[in-house]
């Protein structure tokens, strides 16, 4: 591993405390020179090589913002629908987040059916992901520590309920580098239909106090994706160009009695980066390219899937251009916006399962179709899992549950229909094979190749982990 | 021998169980040894060490030595000495009290039970530990002299010395200091590191001592360097988490520190008011606003009631760690779930100083045209809020007395007590916290030295005015390392790296300082100037070592890769706000508006200090050049070379303008070679070579677009490093 462990490990000098002198290690980063983000040997997106075997090289999060319930998607529960309208004994009022509205037992108002060979049972919500069952693996005993959108957001995305932590995203960027050097390494795609964003929203995608380089960088929705993309209306072309000529001679011109000419090089080789990136990159954004059976497979001209099928296809795209972390947040910011069904849990379950099923299989077959599945890890899950006991509301709901949710994983090496832990008969609490968010992410990082023991980045004295300090474990048995 | 026990004995039960000495003790002591030689050792290896300091240490609790008996396990002592009816091991091997020991063996033998018991009542001393050569566990809940010898918390060294090159040469292994760079680098680096501005005036001739003057009497010299501490203080104007709302009166934290620097307020002054300004000067607005500081961190807007307790831990652990970073330069929050590993900082001093901010909230205020202050009660409701006041001035502050700000909550604002916390668990009280400062930097017997009782009609408790003395107190308190936190930052903005390089981590995890004698003898010249900073500037500046040329020196590079010496110096990249306000600067475009609310509009005028700080919605042009998160304290930010950068400077609309802006100011100089002159002389105070004229005439004549041209020359690695 390359030492990284330093705030500002970009200075020549730091760089050589980094490598503690030893003269293979500089070459070595001075080899990675090649395809990186600023293409030096200071360049902190320099690709990086795993610590140990994993097999993805990208990640996609499809991020259910809201919380979906598991005992409506993918944890079927029979005993459920028995005990149907009965009270849940000692229930804690104060678990979900209106202690005032509990009400009884609700089974589930979707049909499940057993799909594959794998017998895997899901509801009716799916059925174009439910296809895909023999790749997926489920973990159905996760839970998290937090009853409230904003702490269970941060806990899900950076490991802890408190602001300002590094994201898992900005953890595996700074961990794995960069293989694009066209776009940026970690992505984050929100709700375009203006229904807000992930509550704490940019803190979802923040790096905390890793280098700020390593955040993610959030598509705009609507307009220019990223900023400063586009050349001035002022110039053209060519005087852009005749302009980063002058620019590159006369910085040339001082270089050769500066004691950080390596930085200074760098600086000067960002400028052409940043040229190749303004036609690079709104290429890779331009999904209307695609072929025609592209297009149907993800229903890009679909009235209810198309928003989010543009971003399922954006998101295969990246990949094929070596962006590592792709995050796409399914719903906008909470209650009926997003997958927070307080109320009427069928209905806002059917509307966004309808909005994302079709583009979320089409994911899958494209990625296996490509041969790419198997090096980009998708991942499906929410900040928490929801109540077996309805919300009472207009129509019945269902309120936040920290204690059970199901979490499933597909490509970059996992077991396919695989299903690990279970939650109790009624789908409340993870009972058997209990898996942390920290496990959780313990095993994100192994999927990446990194081992999240040694993944850490010296902050306030202390070698900072995404994965804290109680010992969390990698769920091994997912991967084959 | 004996007298050695005794003293182990007194120093831990006094701690640990406030046992009564017998007045035989001795004797009994002696007794029990020949017990333990006889009996005891043999019993204990035999049914207890397996499970409790062999191979395994079940429930913490290890018998291997006596110091590691006597502090007990997870679950408290078990053995009182001189006591065994009140020793809960003698319950649980009698099977009165669960669990039974040993766990899942037959009950001992009535005997060993009696041998054990007579052990106990003669002290239950060891002859030596049951595992060979074990030394006991270092209890870190306890400060002692070793931990004091630590180079940070001893006071101040006296040095002997005339100046900052006596100091420097004498480490300095037989280099020198590099030639002094020329008028004009000087001038621009001065400027720069003072005023985040270029030099304006290009015809001063005043000697450098007067242009030094000039730059810290500017305004602009509070506006460069309260950024500084504002990273520091993590400061922004929104609460962060879900809903990120925005806190419209914090600015005034803002406006307080640039006043302050730019009056040189004594620095300790400056933290006395930015913990308790309300408790010193409770009707000067500018004391109030000072304690936006406590007040900057993060909160939720949303909690609910099993998160009530928790979520006022944070906000109370966000004050003192900040408090602990910015001023002390340590990470005292670790201390909040166990003794810190590294530092000696137990839980309970954790706990006893997080204490002071049992009462402390953010509040707003509004002050009066007659100078009355009312409290301004804010919820997220606003039409249960007050309305502002014409002619009143709203201020955030963050102390005690007035209305707490409100957030969507199921609970209160705090609790009246805050409790020693095991693991940082709001569930697992163990006992209340009282006031109290860290040991290692406190003189023993002092603890009542810095308590500040506030007269009768006082809003407040007094406590964070009582901290704030201790934090000040160079001779009994914190105030040495207060002094040597804050110099060494001053060095480090000046240099670009501080004698300790870690400037929020003096702890041990921190690197120590390169020159020791050199950071002492700044502190304790900064104590001697009452506390200004001012004449610090002056003299760091003056220095040689300050003066030096950037021109590469591979000898000194490779005989001092880390510059720890100080004996040449390395060009430093300016910050995302220096860049954007020199860009502003010499487009002659820059308003130089001081004070107020801010914008979040990346084509306003003014200084980037005025941008407003929205936590969701930080100014990308300076997050891309390396803006920390305000989330936590930060001593220093990284300096990137991205893409974004570059990107911003050839496609932003800012860099086009501000292009066109330098274009008009010298449009009409005259001919292109004049252009070209005046356009060097206002970006980089200095005319350009014979090479440099040639390529820009080339270009115009060519291309023929002066702004196309300027925007090249802000681009330019000499516009946005100082050599």
């Amino acid at each position: 591993m390359i030492a990284m462990n330093s705030p500002s490990h970009f200075s020549r000098r730091h760089l050589l405390q980094r490598v503690g002198g030893g003269f293979g290690m500089l070459a070595a980063a001075v080899s990675l020179e090649r395809d990186g983000f600023a293409a030096n040997s200071l360049n902190p997106f320099a690709p990086k090589k795993p610590m140990h075997l994993g097999k993805a090289k990208s990640i996609i999060w499809i991020f259910t913002n809201g919380g979906p319930s598991q005992v409506d998607t993918w944890d079927y529960k029979p005993e459920l629908k028995k005990r149907d309208g009965k009270v849940l004994d000692g229930f804690d009022p104060k678990t979900g987040f209106f202690p005032g509205s509990v009400g009884p037992l609700m089974a589930s108002p979707f049909e499940f059916k057993q799909h594959g060979q794998s017998g895997t049972w899901a509801s009716e919500l799916f059925p174009k992901t439910a296809m895909h069952v023999d790749k997926m693996c489920f973990i159905h005993s996760c839970w998290t520590e937090s009853n409230n959108h904003s702490p269970a957001l941060f806990m899900m995305n950076t490991g802890a309920t408190r602001m300002g932590y590094p994201c898992v995203g900005s953890w595996v960027n700074y961990g794995l580098g960069s293989e694009s050097d066209s776009l940026p390494s970690f992505v984050v795609m929100s709700d375009p239909l203006n229904r807000g964003l992930p509550k704490g929203s940019a803190a979802n995608w923040g790096a905390g106090f890793l280098p700020s380089i390593y955040q993610g960088t959030w598509l705009k929705p609507t307009g220019a994706p990223i900023d400063n993309l586009v050349m001035p209306a002022s110039l053209t072309p060519r005087r852009q160009r005749a302009q980063l000529d002058l620019l590159a001679k006369l910085n040339r011109g001082a270089l050769a009695q500066s004691p950080i000419e390596s930085e200074l090089n760098a600086r000067i080789e960002s400028f052409e980066l940043a040229y190749r990136m303004q036609t690079a990159a709104p290429e890779a954004f331009d999904v209307k390219s695609e072929p025609e059976h592209i297009e149907k497979l993800y229903g890009l001209n679909e009235k209810h899937c198309g928003h989010f099928a543009a971003q399922c296809l954006n998101a295969r795209r990246m990949v094929e251009r070596g962006v590592r972390f792709i995050q796409i947040y399914s719903g906008g910011m909470e209650n009926q916006q997003s997958w927070d069904g307080h109320n009427d849990i069928a209905g806002n379950h059917r509307g966004f399962a309808n909005e994302s099923d079709q583009p979320v299989a089409a994911l899958i077959s494209d990625l296996e179709q490509r041969g790419l599945l198997d090096q980009t890890l998708i991942i499906w899950g929410g900040e928490f899992g929801r109540l077996p006991i309805s919300q009472k509301a207009a129509k019945p709901g269902r309120d936040h549950n920290p204690h059970a949710f199901t979490v499933w994983m597909c490509g970059g090496g996992v077991k396919g229909g695989y299903h690990h832990g279970e939650s109790d008969e009624l789908g409340f609490k993870a009972v058997v094979d209990k898996v942390s968010v920290h496990d959780l992410h313990a095993t994100i990082l192994a999927a990446a190749g990194l081992d999240h023991e040694r993944l850490t980045f010296k902050f306030q004295g202390l070698d900072q982990k995404l994965t804290g300090v109680e010992n969390p474990k990698v769920v091994k048995q997912v991967f084959t | 021998m004996y007298r050695l026990l005794i003293t182990l004995l007194i120093s831990s039960s006094l701690l640990a169980m406030e046992a009564v000495l017998p007045d035989d003790h001795a004797q009994r002591m002696a007794r029990g040894l020949k017990t333990f030689d006889q009996h005891i050792s043999a019993i204990l290896k035999q049914n207890c060490l397996g499970c409790h300091g062999g191979e395994k240490v079940k429930s913490d609790l290890d018998l291997a030595t006596r110091e590691d008996l006597l502090r007990g396990g997870s679950h408290g002592p078990v053995v009182v000495p001189f006591d065994a009816k009140s020793s809960s091991l003698i319950d649980q091997i009698n099977h009165v009290k669960e669990p039974h020991m040993p766990d899942g063996k037959p009950k001992l033998s009535e005997q060993v039970i009696a041998k054990l018991t007579a052990w106990i009542n003669d002290g239950a001393p060891y002859a030596e530990p049951l595992i060979a050569g074990k030394k006991p566990k270092r209890d870190a809940s306890v400060v002692t002299n070793e931990d004091r010898q630590w180079w940070a918390f001893q006071p101040l060294q006296k040095v002997m010395a005339k100046s900052i090159e006596e100091l420097l040469l004498r480490n300095a292994k037989g280099m020198t200091f590099s030639p002094s760079a020329d008028r004009a680098t000087l001038v621009r680096r001065m400027s720069l590191d003072l005023t985040g501005l270029p030099p304006s005036d290009m015809s001063d001739t005043s000697d450098l001592s007067d242009l030094l003057d000039k730059l810290l009497s500017s305004p602009a010299y509070g506006e460069r360097w309260a950024r500084h501490w504002l990273d520091v203080a993590r400061f922004a104007e929104s609460t962060g988490f879900e809903q990120d709302y925005d806190r419209p009166y914090a600015f005034h934290y803002r406006d307080f520190v640039i006043k302050a620097l730019n009056a040189d307020m004594p620095y300790d002054q400056f933290v006395k008011w930015q913990l308790a300004g309300d408790e010193y000067e409770p009707s000067n607005p500018l004391a109030l606003a000072a304690t936006g500081f406590l007040g900057a961190g993060v909160f939720p807007s949303q909690i609910t009631a099993n998160e009530v307790e928790r979520t006022r831990y944070d906000a109370m652990d966000d004050m003192l760690s900040t408090t602990s970073s910015a001023m002390l330069g340590l990470t005292v929050g670790c201390a909040r779930c166990h003794d810190h590993k590294f530092d000696p900082f137990p839980t309970r001093d954790y706990y006893q100083m997080l204490s002071t901010f049992t009462t402390t909230t953010r509040m707003n205020v509004d002050v009066h045209p007659d100078g009355k202050i009312t409290s301004a009660i804010t919820t997220m409701d606003k039409k249960k809020s007050t309305p502002v006041v014409p002619g009143a001035m709203r201020l955030m502050i963050c102390g005690e007395g007035y209305d707490p700000i409100v957030m969507h909550t199921q609970g209160g604002p705090f609790f009246d007590k805050t409790f020693i916390l095991k693991r940082g668990n709001p569930d697992l009280k163990d006992g209340e916290a009282t006031q109290g400062f860290l040991q290692v930097l406190s003189r023993p017997g002092d603890g009542k030295r810095w308590q500040w009782q506030p007269p009768k009609d006082a809003k407040t408790t007094g406590r964070r005015r009582s901290l704030s003395n201790w934090i000040t107190d160079v001779d009994h308190g914190a105030g040495a390392l207060l002094a040597r936190v804050i110099v060494n930052r001053l060095w480090q903005h000046h240099f670009g790296t501080g004698i300790v390089p870690t400037s929020n981590d003096f702890g041990k995890t921190g690197t120590p300082p390169s020159q020791p004698e050199l950071l002492d003898w700044l502190a304790g010249q900064l104590i001697a100037n009452g506390w200004q900073l001012k004449p610090l500037h002056r003299m760091i500046m003056l220095s040689q070592a300050y003066q030096q040329s950037t021109r590469l020196d591979p000898a000194k590079e490779a005989s001092d890769p880390a510059n720890a010496l100080f004996m040449r110096r390395v060009p430093q990249r300016l910050e995302g706000e220096a860049i954007r306000d020199s860009m502003l600067a010499v487009s002659g475009s820059l308003d130089e508006t001081m004070y107020g609310a801010g914008t979040r509009d990346e084509n306003s005028k003014r200084r980037s200090i005025y941008f407003n700080i929205k936590r969701s919605l930080l100014i990308g042009s300076m997050v891309a050049f390396d803006l920390p998160e305000p989330l936590v304290s930060q001593g220093s930010r990284p300096t990137t070379t991205v893409a974004p950068q570059a990107l911003i400077l050839m496609n932003s609309p800012q860099a086009r303008t501000w292009a066109g802006g330098l274009a008009k100011r010298i449009v009409s100089t005259g001919d292109i070679k004049q252009q070209i002159t005046r356009a060097y002389r206002l970006c980089f105070n200095r005319p350009p070579n014979a090479d440099e004229l040639a390529r820009g005439s080339d270009f115009l004549q060519q291309v023929g677009d002066l702004t196309d041209y300027c925007q090249v020359l802000l681009g330019l690695n000499e516009f946005i490093y100082v050599n």
